[in-house]
């Protein structure tokens, strides 16, 4: 067990160092055939060269490599790696401190992913569940033809439909009913309010955590259908437990497995989500940050911000590896 | 069933006209959708967006770039007026905008879709059937890319890009094309080299190895075919996942830009006219957006199904 | 068991896979059922069980009696605790049975301790004795351990040891050692034996090995199409086989004291249960068929001397002629 969570570990430094190298020679050739970032901290305004090579020096963009086309640019390359190492994840446009602005951006993510979580497990393990018990009645084809609706519904639509068509009636209603600082208005206040960050995150998250819970429906049916007609289950039976002690030990434990290692994948599109999500809803996380970025053509935010979630995936699927060797003896005794 | 299922569809987007004729090659393929009404319905669906993305014209005589302001705001008319789903604020044609807008949304569609199955089938069949370094390298490669989520690349790559020229519908979505598909390879190389490391060792296979046939012609002939069928149910699902991607993009003015229309462009703009009373403006781009998503979805879906039968 | 009938609907039509089967099994006695595949026999000991998965499977008619206690007329919850009880069995593939991710031990004493009550500690000295009992060695150490850390033939030894968890009166055997080596096989047999022998056991042994068949059973049963096509002791079901299914059968036994001659082999193939021939349904594969047997009911079973029985229109010919 050790050895393999020494591995696992290991493995996961070595895909975070790829990954920001990655990140690094994509960013560089984007530059070296679209000229320099730095542009856009002047705006609309022309800078002269002494202001433009100022600001591209503090980005560390001034390496004539930049202008070499196909040059790979190790040298800025090992600059960075080092001040990442140091816990230096650059500045914004307006020099602020990208680790800072994250420090107090992280928390209200951390927010929204609990509700996602607590989403994904209700919808996705309960109507899994019930469709693989049920399966071939009615309620099976009921569930996954709402798992099929969930899909044809991007996120993005599903947020644009619920902040335009449905919170500005509801909470006018609610706003006029039961004031504007009852629970009722907040939770379907169109936009984040800071104040309350826990009860507007509550609508958002449930909505990207629905996105996700289409995969993990039709995964948990798949996961407990094969264990259902499964040898070992029919063992179980035989030895005279009841149906619900079957279902628990037997089956759902052993359905967790493939289930588990599918949360991996379906954290990496709820991160993205989780950056339209906070985006259209305003809400200030490390997906609305980015999102404003975008908007504001911040391309250092925006590195510093992707590279972070990067280290964030994957350390997601590091512990992911560990849970899946948590729940299946077989790997753990490789 | 599966294959011939998505080539018809792709042969439908070349030859409309012959696609609907459901002449005897496709007999077969029809015979067995016709068991599901809901696959005929999203299949007509797919196809009807794919017609006026092929054909505009057919649909509207208004120009979606030529704009009146003196016409500015009207709202919908109904199949009988000028302007049957009315205006936006510059007094752009919607209809014209909405049927217009269907050609970059789907074209980006298919061709992110295309390369990436290209690029997936052909490093997932090397790294399967090769294994040893071939394998490290191309396996290293997509748990690398894995660990970005598309939408994130294409944020960072497409801001980079944001001051470029672009001309022309293939020039407006070149960009978002090239780095969707950047990002979108590697779920395919991952099922291709699970089924390739599955077939390989197949009695047939090893037969035609015996008998001194060429690693290429193994590949082609004997392992890809396999292969092909676990992918192919992947495609519509994943067309209808960049269909929404694009409009994300666009929402950021980031995807397809302005002059160029697209559905992404259409809803961004009427997300903003919302509030204040037209409500239109929003709808009908969503709503046709909507349509078509729900209906790859619902083929795609069916396809899954029909390929994994032990699941139903 | 008398005249179960079981049943199962599938896309083609509704099939019979067990057609009145009748058999019985005493305290400390062992019944052997032997068939080719698909002939009905671990469907019965499913249905013994109420371990049939419904729908498709069900249960057309007939009745299971243990100790006097119609098993057929309980709820399927009451049925299944029921046969936890009284009833162990044991499954083809051990290495599929167990479940991967609990510990042999967890696993012995799952009943014990879900409806017994059984503490941990309790229930872990039971778990070393259950090994014990099987011969597995060092079974201190590897209660604790999972079973793909074991080899074919003690995983099928922990499998039996879980049947024997509950102290049951009778074990069903279902194919105990097809998955194993010929040496293992050995090895199971009698293991299984001595236990029966031991606790006075009823012993359901399921089987196509007519040669396992000779050594431990007491009585045979031989089943074709859903249907026990003779029913005797072994010992005379061996010497004058009473239904010329039973006969093919152990013509088909390679024997070593029968050098160089050819290996006999039953013509045709099973049949196709959809479709189950008029008449005898082994007619089209019988060598003495005629046409009594290829038309009506199929053959009614004739009671013979020493409580045997078969179910051919010439049980008595066929016997006197072996």
């Amino acid at each position: 067990m050790g050895r393999y969570v020494l591995r696992r570990v290991l493995q996961g430094i070595l895909t975070l160092f790829l990954v920001i190298f990655l990140l690094h020679l994509l960013t560089t050739f984007a530059i070296q055939l679209n000229g320099n970032p730095a542009l856009a901290f002047f705006g609309d305004r022309v800078p002269t060269q002494a202001q433009l090579s100022a600001v591209s020096a503090r980005f560390g963009l001034d390496d004539p490599c930049y202008n070499q086309l196909g040059n790979p640019c190790f040298g800025p390359f090992v600059n960075r790696l080092k001040d990442y190492l140091s816990g230096d994840f650059g500045t914004n446009l307006r020099g602020r401190e990208i680790t800072s602005i994250v420090a107090t951006a992280a928390p209200n993510s951390f927010r929204l992913f609990l509700v996602v979580t607590a989403t994904w497990l209700v919808v996705g393990m309960f109507l899994g569940s019930t469709a693989a018990r049920r399966r071939g009645k009615v309620v099976d084809h009921g569930i996954r033809g709402f798992s099929v609706m969930i899909d044809a519904l991007p996120v993005f639509v599903m947020l644009l439909v619920y902040r335009y068509v449905i919170t500005v009636p509801v909470y006018t209603w609610a706003k006029k009913q039961f004031g504007s600082d009852s629970f009722i208005a907040l939770l379907f206040k169109p936009s984040f309010d800071s104040d309350h960050p826990m009860i507007t995150v509550i609508i958002p998250g449930i909505l990207l955590g629905l996105a996700g819970s289409a995969a993990f429906i039709r995964l948990v049916r798949a996961a407990q259908l094969e264990n259902y007609n499964s040898d070992h289950v029919r063992a179980a039976r035989s030895k005279g437990l009841s149906e619900r002690h079957v279902r628990v030990f037997h089956i759902v434990r052993n359905s967790s497995i493939p289930v588990a290692t599918a949360v991996g994948i379906v954290f990496t599109e709820a991160l993205a989500g989780a950056v339209i999500t906070e985006g259209v809803m305003n809400i200030y996380g490390m997906g609305g940050l980015l999102w404003n970025a975008v908007r504001d053509s911040d391309v250092s935010l925006i590195i510093g911000i992707v590279t972070l979630l990067a280290i964030v995936t994957i350390v997601v699927m590091i512990l992911v590896d560990l849970l899946y060797a948590a729940l299946d003896p077989r790997i753990r005794y490789e | 069933m599966s294959d011939q299922t998505v080539q018809v569809l792709i042969t439908e987007e070349q030859n409309p006209e012959e696609g609907r004729g459901g002449g005897s090659i496709w007999g077969d393929a029809f015979r067995t959708l016709r068991r599901r009404p809901e696959v005929i319905i999203a299949a007509l669906v797919a196809l009807f967006f794919l017609v006026v993305a092929l054909f505009p014209k057919l649909f509207t005589s208004q120009d979606p770039q030529h704009c009146d302001i003196a016409d500015s705001g009207i709202p919908p008319q109904g199949f009988g007026g000028a302007h049957p789903f009315g205006t936006d604020i510059t007094g752009c044609d919607m209809l014209a905008g909405v049927v217009y807008g269907a050609r970059p949304s789907l074209l980006l569609a298919f061709i992110v879709v295309g390369l990436s199955v290209l690029i997936g089938v052909t490093l997932g069949t090397l790294a399967g059937f090769y294994l040893g370094w071939v394998d490290t390298i191309i396996s290293r490669a997509v748990e690398v890319f894995l660990v970005i989520p598309l939408l994130l690349a294409a944020l960072l790559l497409l801001s980079l890009f944001h001051g470029a020229e672009t001309s022309g519908v293939l020039g407006s979505i070149l960009q978002p094309a090239l780095v969707l598909t950047l990002f979108g390879w590697m779920g395919y190389t991952r099922y291709v080299r699970a089924n390739v490391l599955e077939t390989k060792n197949l009695d047939y296979v090893v037969a035609a190895r015996v008998l001194g046939a060429s690693d290429l012609r193994i590949m082609v002939r004997h392992v890809l075919p396999n292969a092909i069928g676990t992918v192919t149910a992947l495609v519509p699902t994943a067309i209808a996942g960049v269909i929404g991607t694009e409009a994300v993009l666009a929402f950021l003015g980031i995807g397809v830009r302005p002059p160029a229309v697209s559905w992404g462009i259409l809803i961004s703009n009427g997300s903003e006219r919302f509030a204040a009373g037209s409500q239109y403006l929003l709808l009908f781009p969503l709503g046709c957006l909507v349509l078509t998503v729900l209906a790859f979805v619902i083929l795609g879906d069916a396809l899954r199904d029909a390929l994994d039968p032990k699941l139903k | 068991m008398t005249d179960l009938v079981v049943e199962f609907s599938t896309a083609d039509g509704v099939v019979r896979a067990v057609d009145g089967l009748t058999y019985s099994v005493d305290a400390g006695r062992t019944l052997a059922i032997v068939g080719e595949s698909g002939s009905g026999k671990s469907v019965s000991s499913l249905a013994v069980m109420g371990l049939l998965q419904s729908p498709p499977a069900r249960i057309a008619g007939g009745s299971i009696r243990f100790n006097g206690t119609e098993l057929l007329t309980m709820s399927r919850k009451q049925h299944r605790a029921y046969c936890g009880e009284h009833i162990g069995m044991v499954f083809q593939d051990a290495l599929a049975a167990l479940n991967p991710v609990y510990t042999v031990g967890w696993q012995l004493t799952e009943a014990l301790r879900a409806r017994h009550g059984f503490s941990r500690r309790q229930a872990r000295t039971r778990a070393i004795e259950l090994l014990d009992m099987v011969k597995v060695p060092a079974a201190r150490q590897r209660v604790s351990e999972y079973p793909h850390q074991f080899s074919g033939g003690m995983r099928q030894r922990v499998m039996i040891a879980m049947a024997l968890a509950m102290d049951p009166e009778v074990l069903i055997a279902d194919e105990p050692t097809t998955a194993l080596d010929v040496t293992v096989q050995a090895q199971i047999m009698t293991l299984l034996a001595e236990i029966q022998a031991e606790r006075q056991m009823g012993l359901i042994l399921i089987t196509h090995d007519l040669g396992v068949v000779a050594t431990v059973a007491d009585q045979v049963t031989v089943m074709y199409a859903g249907r026990a096509v003779e029913q005797a002791p072994v010992l005379e079901a061996y010497g004058s086989p009473a239904h010329p299914y039973t006969k093919a059968l152990l013509q088909s036994i390679p024997r070593l004291d029968r050098k160089g001659g050819e290996l006999e082999v039953i013509p045709g193939r099973p049949p196709d249960l959809l479709a189950v021939p008029a008449g005898c349904p082994f007619h089209p594969r019988c060598e003495r068929a005629e046409d009594v047997c290829r038309t009506g009911a199929p053959p009614p079973v004739v009671e013979l001397p020493g409580g045997r029985s078969a179910a051919c229109h010439f049980a008595q010919e066929v016997m006197t002629d072996a």
